[in-house]
């Protein structure tokens, strides 16, 4: 058969394949009868497919019955669709349970970046020597000269920090998560160094005097904030792991195998900023008297430890658990 | 290649080694061979480092230009209202700044089945390894790792990364287990047809229908399928190479040896009453 007479006897078929994939984004928006018919059309063109490779036809033709193989395959066994619930279950379920399963580097994570934070804070608490080594000595008189009085922001200025705090803090998390991929080192690198940098900043300001000021503010949405750097830490440093500890595949194969755990975690952190930068906007510079943003600061610690410890334990199986 | 086709002891294609399949002497060496369910094999053509520099170039442009209508809309907003509102706008411009950095590529890439408005200009598509669309989380973790790729500076690693994979997987792709391919025509190929149209001159030397068997025909097809894609002096050489076969067997003369090969398949393939494809199966591209 030529290929002509083959394109001839066939086309009808392609044609109408190529008809009912259209631009769908996926199989559900189609009825049932069309979705057999599709399956059925697919399945004579992996036949065709087959046979024009053995036939040696042009490369337009092959061409062409790939890319029209490729959308039906795509589209039938396409990633499961988005739905809300599974974006919920990531909270509710996926994130806690990753973590707990993944605690080591957690604990890891949380020891490089408090480690360095207390040096930087007891150190520069100690004497402004240790401090200005640390930082320029503009930027920590500015600091100090910010928390001398107690922060009460206007309306508009909350959106504005909020706005700041989403750019500038989840940054910060996800350059920790990120250069995880250097087998974890960046992840370790970016811990220690915001760690000392914030520890610093903390004792200078104490030094100063203005440490109820500073504490009041930060109190509020520190339990998100800090804990989500730590997070993230704690991903690019697993992240780092399995580049190391392969478990016999390539190097590329193990981090694949965990890029939906990464992803888990990644989210969770992610999650957390979000809520920290409305607090840190909207809350923590609010005119609340003093003792009621330190009550609700313990409340804000409790409630994300216990949702550490307990969400999702008596769920099912989250996506990444049921891969592995 | 052919170390490994020793027989009876070259390995199972792996379904997770997208890359080291070449079993079809097709595939070239930017080609990923994806193997369905029904163990049918198809490739994708994989893009390369200039197609996706394209791509990135347009979409940067387009998040340059987004930016700059929130940020003028957020300058008028602050010279029309008060300090409050324009305290306002700047936090809402600093969100959007954030969701162009972090969100631009998910978003797209969700909503558009791995496209992003670049990739889309340039026909490219984001896949997984195994051939399917890509979830929401490799979206995720391969745009996060950008700022991998990304260092130092001006995606230099992302570079080597894909210089050094047969995939061009960047540290995004490999780790997310994506690719990107180029998107293939969509368009059933035309019959061929003789141009310059066969003159009555010329078919008076064909005045008996020349018999030729299938695999001839299949040789020739393939040929004048191939014609301007080869290079002028190759396809005559090649041409040449064949035509005096031809000749031979019906003792005819001809000086153009493409032409005269492409009158041959034309009045060799007609239909009994149709010198030319019946306008049924003529096919605008």
């Amino acid at each position: 058969m030529t290929e002509d007479d083959f394109i001839a006897s066939r086309r009808a078929d392609w044609e109408e394949l190529d008809r009912l994939l259209g631009n769908l984004p996926n199989l559900n928006r189609l009825s049932g009868a069309a979705i057999s018919r599709v399956a059925s059309l697919y399945r004579s063109l992996s036949t065709d497919l087959v046979r024009a490779h053995s036939a040696g036809y042009s490369a337009e033709t092959i061409g062409y019955l790939d890319s029209l193989a490729a959308r039906a395959h795509n589209l039938m066994y396409s990633a499961p669709p988005r739905r809300l619930g599974n974006a919920l279950k990531l909270f509710t379920r996926d994130f806690p349970r990753a973590l707990r399963r993944r605690a080591p580097f957690f604990v890891l994570s949380a020891v490089l970046f408090l480690l360095p934070g207390l040096v930087g804070f007891f150190g520069s608490k100690a004497s402004p020597a240790f401090s200005s080594a640390i930082l320029p000595e503009e930027s920590l008189e500015e600091m100090e000269q910010s928390y001398s009085h107690s922060l009460v922001r206007e309306s508009g200025a909350d959106m504005e920090m909020a706005g700041f705090y989403v750019n500038h803090n989840i940054g910060i998390a996800f350059r920790c998560f990120t250069t995880g991929a250097f087998f974890g080192i960046g992840s370790a690198f970016f811990l220690v160094y915001n760690g000392l940098l914030i520890g610093t900043v903390m004792g200078s300001v104490t030094r100063a005097g203005h440490g109820r000021n500073l504490l009041t503010f930060c109190c509020g949405h520190s339990p998100f904030e800090l804990t989500a750097i730590v997070v993230s830490g704690a991903a690019g440093l697993y992240m780092g792991y399995l580049m190391v500890v392969t478990g016999g595949r390539t190097r590329w194969g193990s981090l694949r195998a965990g890029a939906r755990e990464l992803f888990e975690l990644v989210m969770g952190a992610a999650g957390m900023l979000a809520i920290a930068a409305m607090i840190e906007g909207f809350w923590s510079a609010s005119a609340a008297p003093a003792p009621v943003k330190w009550v609700v600061a313990v409340i804000f610690a409790m409630a994300v430890t216990l949702y550490f410890i307990f969400a999702g334990r008596k769920d099912e199986p989250s996506p990444s658990e049921r891969r592995a | 290649m052919s170390a490994m086709q020793a027989p009876g002891i070259s390995p199972p294609p792996s379904r997770l080694d997208v890359g080291a399949l070449a079993g079809n002497e097709r595939l070239e060496d930017t080609d990923a061979e994806i193997e369905t369910p029904e163990l049918v094999h198809f490739s994708y053509r994989v893009a390369g480092p200039a197609h996706r520099l394209v791509a990135y170039a347009i979409d940067l442009a387009l998040r340059a230009l987004m930016m700059s209508v929130v940020g003028i809309i957020a300058v008028l907003g602050g010279l029309l209202g008060r300090e409050a509102m324009a305290q306002a706008t700047t936090g809402i411009v600093l969100l959007v700044v954030f969701l162009m950095d972090w969100g631009y590529y998910v978003l797209f890439e969700s909503i558009w089945d791995g496209q992003s408005p670049g990739k889309r200009a340039l026909g490219l598509r984001v896949v997984s390894a195994d051939g399917y669309g890509i979830s929401f989380a490799d979206s995720v973790i391969r745009n996060l790792l950008r700022a991998a790729d990304f260092l130092p500076v001006g995606y230099a690693l992302g570079f080597v990364a894909m210089a050094t994979d047969r995939s061009f997987r960047r540290l995004g792709d490999r780790v997310a287990g994506t690719m990107v391919v180029i998107e293939q025509s969509q368009k059933v190929v035309p019959p061929l047809r003789i141009d310059p149209p066969r003159t009555p001159e010329e078919m008076a030397e064909f005045s008996q229908r020349p018999r030729l068997d299938r695999v001839d025909i299949e040789a020739l097809e393939l040929f004048l399928r191939r014609r301007g894609t080869l290079g002028a002096a190759r396809e005559r050489e090649l041409a040449d190479m064949v035509v005096p076969i031809y000749r031979s067997r019906w003792g005819m003369q001809w000086a153009d040896a493409e032409r005269f090969l492409a009158l041959l398949y034309s009045r060799a393939t007609e239909r009994d009453g149709h010198p030319e494809p019946e306008p049924s199966r003529r096919v605008g591209r």
